[in-house]
């Protein structure tokens, strides 16, 4: 899914510049005159000059820094659909994003460079959550990257939109309910506006859906004692959450007219004042910022709701920076450098921090875009401090709902198997409810569960085989 | 383009027959002309006759009256509504589309698309490098060819042709895979050519239509000429240069508003093989360009780009109307 | 296609002072009869069709029978199971059934179209260059703007979507366009249909050009009518250049994939899912679990089969018809 890791990479407090996938055709820098040269991912196609210039402020420091290292960056941007194609055609660049959900999958298949001997040097690598770390490992224990811009699903709104519908901006809702009337509060005072949306293609229907079941207590795949998994979308927690959906389409007319929107739609209709509150994820200002000309004051963004169930959580997710198996141990070690210099060291070392908040201030991005901590809560606070004087104006205040409660929040992981399968499966389904009147979702939903499982258990039998 | 999913020309001007293009397009302009002077040789279902008879005149120029209202709000409002928004701020344009100018106009989109954001004339210009080297590859390929098995036809012509003739009826989709693992790994060159404009021109080449018609025109020429040419002492290559080539102006200018016409409008192939690399503004043509920015770009200026893309082909269109209404027409044709 | 018997080459660089001398073999004589000349001029051809066309040809069906993903590549067991796959799939089966809808509307909205246009057209007396330029004029449009400015712009649902507006204006009530599965592969027609109906003008104007006028003078010392000029004279005329379009047309939209891919990704929950799409999907959208170019290659074998049988028979069937 485009989103949660595009999001990502924009956000960490402070980091914002980096955008997503697209690659062309690098692999593998060539080494020439004793000097290293590296492709790196940059920022996604069509993403502001500025965005690039901060991108550029930060290669031009490390260069000074690694004189043996030239590094060019390449727009880029993970989506779901075309990252196969692209990991498999070779047109990947050196350094580049994958999300918390594929990076395990593809580092047991042999598909990114394992990092170990450069990456366990780190200072900071042995800091790492156990379980955060743990996305960028093999099954053999290898490491294949660092996390970085881990995000918390949440809900983000226009606050002109509130003020114009009566509603206190400083004070969103905390309750799906108080969603639902925030939504048709907003759509009656303004003819055109969808009060609430979520995305529903691109594989980013299904991720939301989950998003929205997890808030509920649902899940969607369950691992048994014997390791065996098992998918189950035909559950209540996914029902309530589609029928939530197709009551704010279809009672409310809150939901818009436009219903086919991915991570890239969504945002621009967000930006162009169509939608006034959608799920996102926690970060996804930085790429409001840097794509959708959306001015940080008129932002406000709070966690999504949770229900009173016992297992209601967050969905949370988020990116390793990660390299392509062709490189030399060259480019290896470069790659390594830059991902420690551009994702690592701002999180860790205040001097490191305050240089890419500047950097990121100079050229008009986002500094102090909401995300959750990468090694602990302390850690993540005294990095806040340090960028807090170059925060972008205004936008710690509108923030506030979201940090002030985040921390209370249960987070629970993504699906950990085929999960962009069976986000790609869940679009569909997020689609019928917004699209027709009375969809039968509990067959949509069995056929759901029939052709994620067949992917799961031809796995299994493959691994048995071997 | 070997990969468009849409209806290559070439069908239509075979099913027509023989050079009927070629031919076809002269006599077209032939008639046009006689009919324009009313000569009375050349006519419609209507005759003049009952042209004069106001039972017919009037309901007739009714109907071509409605249908140039229609042709004016089908063809022509589209684009000057593209126009109009490329100087309308963004808002306006989402909030009262069909307003004009409800709140002044603005330079700002224009300026934006021409800006370091968008580069719309980057990715014009690659635009025109990707149709010019395609060009270049298709009339190479065609007029060699053609020459060989039509004029010089050695032994084997027979199944070399017969080879490219069975090409001709193929669906391009059976291609899309084993070309593009061709690209990525191709034969001689060693590396990929993805993210070259190689890959796009290359395969281009690749046209059963264009060396078909090739040889059907070469076929048409009087070999008198070149049996001449020979007593004279010509080699094949001084044939092929001084007499076969000059000759050959019209098939050269129907293959090529075939061959830009293609490579203009492809964008299932182009997209696949130029996904952008560290710079893509060097490589992309607009057909790739502008889909993969519509979700990053604001509206305003995404119409701007979108306007701009559209007004300079039918500036080219409007001045080169006779080539294109009388070749070309067979390019976009039938495609849904 | 041959008008001339007598190959030239067999005296093309024989210099007419040498005496021409049937000696066989020898690779000077064949370089002096102009064999290297025959072959250097076909090298392009051989070189650009093998590498990118007749190999791939070959390759396809090596693909299709292989299961791979651009990494690991073995034969698949048993050696037709990517096309079992493709038949097992249920996504298929409803691409099948989107592009014979997308197939059936483009045919009553887009084929009888053109044809009436040009007829009229081919009436008009004065200011005939303006109706042929605006009915080309969307053709002229980079078919990737067309879509883009159509969806984001005309087939927007919103009340402020343009084509909602001018419904407004009728009383009509707002339509969903592109995002209901009802309304969405007919939204994908109507602008297929206007990016393409002035090509297909422009053929039957230049066809309607062609009809001798003979044959009207003669009709009408017959007596006969406009209506029976036009029945009996002009569409006979047109038979065969309209056989030809029906077939290209159904060729065409049965290849139908810029609308579904651009417009709407194949949604919404799969209406607009065609044939093109499921292959496009199979190769490089992993939505599967990962890149299978191997069914991919075998679905697009499966659609160029039917389209070659489909041709055939339509070709046989209506040889009697067009040949007056």
């Amino acid at each position: 899914m485009k989103s949660p890791r595009r999001s990502i990479i924009l956000a960490v407090a402070g980091v914002a510049a980096a955008g997503m996938a697209l690659s062309g055709c690098s692999a593998g820098g060539s080494t020439s005159n004793g000097k290293t040269e590296i492709v790196v991912a940059s920022v996604q196609p069509g993403a502001s000059a500025e965005s690039l210039a901060a991108f550029q402020t930060q290669v031009k420091t490390f260069q000074k820094a690694n004189p043996d290292i030239i590094v060019r960056g390449e727009e880029y941007d993970w989506t779901g659909p075309t990252f196969a194609a692209q990991l498999a055609g070779g047109t990947l660049p050196d350094e580049f994003g994958v999300p918390f959900t594929d990076s395990k999958t593809l580092a047991s298949n042999g598909e990114l460079a394992d990092l170990t001997p450069y990456i366990s040097k780190l200072s900071y690598y042995k800091k790492f959550n156990p379980n955060v770390i743990d996305v960028a490992k093999d099954s053999k224990g290898h490491v294949y990257g660092i996390p970085f811009s881990p995000y918390a699903m949440s809900i983000s709104y226009n606050r002109d939109d509130f003020t114009k519908a009566g509603l206190d901006p400083n004070k969103p809702p905390t309750t799906w309910d108080e969603v639902e009337s925030d939504a048709k509060a907003i759509s009656a005072a303004l003819p055109g506006v969808a009060g609430y949306m979520q995305m529903t293609s691109g594989n980013t229907g299904g991720w939301e859906l989950t998003s929205a079941s997890y808030t509920r207590g649902g899940r969607l795949e369950t691992t048994a004692g014997n390791g065996k998994v098992t998918v189950d979308t035909d559950i209540p927690a996914v029902k309530d959450s589609l029928a939530y959906l197709a009551k704010i389409r279809w009672t409310d007319n809150a939901a818009g007219s436009n219903f086919i929107l991915d991570w890239n739609g969504m945002n621009a209709a967000f930006g162009s004042g169509k939608v006034a509150m959608y799920m996102s994820g926690s970060d996804v200002i930085g790429a409001l910022v840097q794509n959708d000309a959306v001015d940080p004051s008129n932002y406000g963004v709070t966690t999504i709701p949770l229900e009173s169930d016992s297992k209601a959580g967050v969905l949370s997710g988020g990116t390793v920076a990660v390299a392509n198996a062709k490189d030399n141990p060259a480019q290896l070690a470069a790659v390594t450098k830059w991902i420690d210099f551009y994702y690592g060291q701002p999180a860790i070392d205040k001097a490191s921090a305050v240089t890419q908040a500047k950097a990121l201030q100079a050229s008009k991005q986002v500094v102090g875009a909401p995300s959750i901590p990468l090694f602990d809560a302390a850690t993540a606070d005294l990095a806040r401090s340090w960028i807090a004087p170059y925060a972008t104006p205004g936008l710690l205040d509108n923030v506030k709902p979201f940090t002030s409660t985040i921390g209370k929040q249960p987070i629970v992981p993504e699906p950990s198997r085929h999960t962009q399968d069976l986000y790609a499966a869940l679009d569909s389904v997020v689609q019928a409810v917004l699209t027709q009147e009375n969809p039968d979702v509990d067959s949509l939903l069995k056929a759901v569960n029939v052709k994620i499982q067949a992917l799961i258990d031809a796995d299994s039998d493959q691994a048995a085989l071997k | 383009m070997t990969a468009t999913p849409i209806v290559s020309p070439e069908n239509v001007v075979l099913g027509q027959e023989p050079g009927r293009s070629v031919r076809g397009a002269a006599s077209l302009r032939r008639r046009m002309a006689r009919r324009d002077k009313e000569s009375g040789l050349d006519r419609g279902i209507v005759s003049a006759t009952e042209w004069r008879t106001p039972r017919v005149r009037f309901p007739l120029a009714t109907v071509q009256l409605i249908l140039l209202i229609l042709l004016v709000i089908c063809g022509l409002l589209p684009i000057l509504w593209l126009m109009k928004s490329a100087f309308t701020p963004t808002q306006d344009t989402l909030t009262q589309p069909l307003a004009i100018f409800p709140h002044g106009a603005t330079l700002s989109n224009i300026t934006a698309a021409f800006g370091i954001n968008i580069k719309i004339q980057s990715y014009f210009l690659n635009t025109i490098w990707v149709a010019a080297g395609a060009w270049v590859v298709q009339i190479v390929v065609a007029t060699t060819g053609g020459y060989a098995l039509s004029i010089l036809r050695p032994k084997y012509g027979k199944i070399v042709s017969g080879l490219v003739i069975a090409t001709l009826f193929l669906p391009a989709i059976v291609l899309l895979i084993p070309l593009y693992l061709t690209i990525l790994h191709p034969l001689v060159i060693g590396s990929s050519l993805l993210n070259t404009f190689w890959a796009v021109w290359l395969p281009s080449g690749a046209s059963a239509f264009n060396v078909v018609l090739v040889m059907r025109f070469f076929d048409s020429l009087p070999r008198e000429i070149f049996e001449a040419a020979e007593t004279d002492g010509a080699g094949p290559f001084r044939l092929f240069w001084s007499i076969v080539l000059p000759m050959s102006k019209p098939v050269i200018g129907v293959v090529t508003v075939f061959a830009i016409i293609n490579t203009w409008k492809d964008f299932l192939w182009p997209n696949l093989v130029l996904p952008g690399g560290t710079d893509p503004s060097s490589i992309q043509p607009l057909s790739v360009r502008l889909p993969a920015i519509q979700g990053t770009t604001e509206f305003g200026p995404f119409l701007a780009s979108l306007a701009i893309a559209t007004l300079i082909p039918i500036i080219m269109f409007l001045v080169f109307q006779r080539t294109f209404l009388n070749g070309g027409g067979f390019g976009g044709a039938v495609k849904g | 296609m041959t008008t001339s018997t007598e190959p030239l080459a067999s005296r093309q660089g024989a210099p007419r002072t040498t005496p021409r001398r049937r000696v066989r073999g020898t690779p000077l004589t064949w370089v002096r009869r102009g064999g290297l000349a025959n072959l250097l001029f076909l090298l392009p051809l051989l070189g650009i069709f093998g590498v990118f066309s007749w190999g791939p040809i070959v390759e396809s069906v090596i693909i299709s029978l292989q299961h791979t993903n651009f990494v690991v590549t073995t034969w698949s067991d048993p050696i037709w199971s990517n096309f079992e796959f493709v038949f097992r799939d249920p996504t298929f089966w409803l691409a099948v059934r989107n592009t014979g809808y997308f197939a059936l509307l483009a045919l009553i909205f887009g084929y009888p179209v053109p044809i009436v246009l040009a007829v009229i057209m081919s009436e008009v007396k004065r200011f005939k260059g303006l109706f042929s330029v605006l009915a080309y004029l969307p053709v002229v449009v980079l078919p990737v703007v067309s879509v883009l400015l159509w969806k984001n712009v005309f087939y927007d649902a919103g009340a402020t979507g343009v084509f909602n507006i001018i419904l407004s204006w009728f009383h009509i009530p707002a339509q969903p366009w592109i995002q209901s599965t009802a309304t969405a592969m007919p939204s994908l027609v109507l602008e297929a249909t206007w990016a393409a109906a002035g090509g297909t003008i422009i053929i039957y104007l230049a066809a309607l050009t062609n009809v001798p006028p003979e044959l009207y003078d003669a009709a009408e010392v017959d007596g006969a009518g406009i209506w029976q000029k036009l029945w009996h004279v002009t569409l006979p005329q047109l038979r065969g250049i309209m056989l030809v379009t029906f077939i290209l047309q159904i060729i065409g939209t049965s290849q139908v994939f810029l609308e579904p891919y651009l417009f709407t990704q194949g949604g919404p929950v799969q209406s607009t899912t065609t044939i093109m799409l499921l292959i496009f999907q199979y190769a490089f959208q992993s939505s599967d679990g990962g890149s299978n170019l191997g069914v991919a290659t075998a679905l697009s074998l499966m659609l160029a089969a039917f389209l070659a049988v489909f041709s055939a028979v339509y070709f046989r069937v209506t040889r009697s018809w067009s040949q007056n």
